[in-house]
């Protein structure tokens, strides 16, 4: 091949890497400017605007909601799907189809319907979640499902399950501390991926917040929103903070797969 | 047996109340409601979601094909690690910090817009990052990322001696790539458009982030109607929820039946 063919790829690289990095370098440098509207470069650096923002008494507080939300939902989905999982793979493994179409359900369900759906629903059953952080933990659980789900399955299917079940009944153990002793360890590595692309997806839910809960239970990205109508600069340190969550999520997930050598899933919809 | 309780209770018994309230009224079945969702005002909505999703889908897949074609012949291993991880990250990324970096960059005080207007480029009023042409570009940054990640074990499953045997018996590069390439690609990247598809026309928070109620959406409307900002029948919401959830569903059905076939044809 001669040269002038081989031009193309580093231009395509550099497009898509200019085009993905851009956004996140101009949020970071405008939310360290003292004013950045008249002049290509900023015209000072300040961090004012960090110091502002997190100083309010807000900010403490919609960051802990978000971290509670993600963690209720990741201990609950870890609670439900590990075990199904592994029951499924043991025992039923004609209950699969059943299985992954309720985990792939929130695929195929906008985020606005669902909300819809689940106010539908609980405001004529007299189950009182509705307006609670409780509905949104639950809404949360459906949208993360596969996320949880499927490296929890491909780590099941990357060990031996039925010959450690079998040596575990053997020395006498129960159904139960087969799980938590021996099953669960074996697939740490697929819990703690599933565990992280949970947080990471809850972390950064907006829209079933905003139609669920709203004001009632702010979390971090409706706070974020919320600045950027009225202050861009606070906004944008808050923009910078939720990049730097993302990416470090992402990370310990390629991180953690990598070592585990083992597929994950991506998230999809939002 | 408590997951298909978890998925009774909070998935399938809400979306069927949804189901049956949009399909009567006191009790009797009527397809009143859908009569009233076909009302022009909402068709607009729904050809405005169908657009933005359709235009960003077909970008995502030509563009992300293009860069993950061009990743995994890099000879680098470290950039291509880079880049792939870099896919990885960015595709998660959406809502609100990605539209308020957009509103940054070519917002109409924007960096970029600064930029171009240095070299006598106006791009406002004609563009506004708070339309859908804005909100085209913002899409794309999670689009692209999901496509290449998407169709990178496809180009790995295409051969070297395929090509080889095609150059060798006379075809141009264009030809292999017409007549062998892509019609072997085609179920991936078809699957890859449809995900993204479904990917753009449920999304809500980047739009609502950009342009509040100004843009014209479906999701956007609807969640108009549940907050109660505009008065209208409740059923009426349950309808167009559930027009919605067809349009997705089919194309996510469609996706999961495509990506499986285009396994099948790998091995």
């Amino acid at each position: 091949m001669n040269k002038s063919s081989e031009l193309w790829r580093p231009v395509v690289l550099g497009t898509f890497l200019l085009f993905m990095v851009i956004p996140v370098i101009a949020t970071l440098a405008f939310s360290v400017s003292t004013r950045w509207d008249r002049s290509i470069w900023p015209e000072g650096y300040t961090l004012q605007w960090w110091q502002e923002v997190t100083s309010r008494g807000a900010f403490i507080l919609t960051l802990k909601n978000s971290f509670v939300a993600s963690f209720m939902t990741m201990f609950c989905l870890l609670v439900l799907v590990t075990p199904t999982a592994y029951w499924m793979k043991l025992r039923v493994p004609q209950a699969k189809p059943a299985i992954e179409f309720i985990t792939t359900f929130s695929f195929g369900v906008p985020g606005v319907v669902l909300a819809l759906a689940l106010i539908r629903f609980y405001s004529k059953v007299p189950l009182p979640i509705i307006n609670q952080p409780a509905i949104l933990i639950v809404a949360c659980m459906v949208l993360s499902l596969p996320f949880m789900y499927r490296p929890v399955v491909n780590a099941l299917d990357a060990i031996d399950f039925r010959v450690l079940t079998e040596a575990g009944q053997s020395l006498g153990a129960n159904g139960w501390s087969i799980l938590t002793e021996v099953i669960v360890p074996n697939i740490m590595p697929g819990i703690i991926s599933g565990c992280l692309l949970v947080f990471s997806t809850v972390f950064s839910e907006f829209t079933l917040t905003n139609l669920l809960v709203g004001t009632r239970f702010k979390t971090f990205p409706l706070y974020l929103v919320e600045f950027t109508r009225f202050d861009g600069r606070q906004a944008s340190a808050l923009a910078v903070i939720s990049f730097v969550v993302a990416w470090v999520t992402s990370l310990l997930i390629i991180w953690v797969t990598s070592k585990g050598g083992r597929e994950t899933t991506h998230a999809v919809g939002r | 047996m408590p997951f298909f309780l978890f998925g009774l209770a909070f998935e399938l018994l809400p979306i069927l109340t949804v189901v049956q309230s949009s399909l009567t009224k006191k009790g009797i079945l009527t397809f009143e409601f859908y009569r009233q969702a076909m009302d022009p005002l909402f068709l607009r909505s729904f050809a405005n979601s169908i657009k933005l999703s359709a235009t960003t889908a077909a970008l995502g897949v030509v563009f992300g094909t293009l860069v993950a074609y061009a990743i995994i012949t890099t000879k680098n291993k470290f950039l291509q690690n880079a880049l792939v991880a870099l896919s990885d990250v960015t595709t998660n990324f959406g809502g609100a910090p990605l539209a308020f970096a957009f509103i940054v960059i070519l917002g109409s005080t924007g960096v970029i817009t600064l930029l171009l207007k240095e070299v006598s480029i106006n791009l406002y009023p004609e563009f506004r990052i708070y339309s859908i042409s804005g909100l085209t570009i913002a899409y794309l940054y999670f689009q692209l990322p999901l496509m290449i990640l998407l169709i990178i074990p496809s180009l790995h499953g295409l051969k070297r001696e395929w090509k080889e045997a095609a150059l060798n018996l006379g075809a141009s590069n264009f030809r292999y790539w017409v007549e062998i390439a892509l019609p072997i690609l085609f179920p991936a990247l078809m699957s890859g458009f449809l995900l993204l598809f479904a990917n753009s026309f449920g999304a809500y928070a980047t739009a609502w982030t950009l342009t509040g109620s100004d843009v014209d959406l479906i999701t956007i409307r609807i969640a108009a109607l549940i907050r109660g900002e505009v008065q209208l029948a409740p059923e009426l919401a349950d309808a167009l929820s559930m027009i919605s959830l067809l349009i997705m569903s089919a194309c996510v059905a469609g996706y999961l039946r495509l990506s499986n076939l285009s396994r099948v044809t790998q091995r």
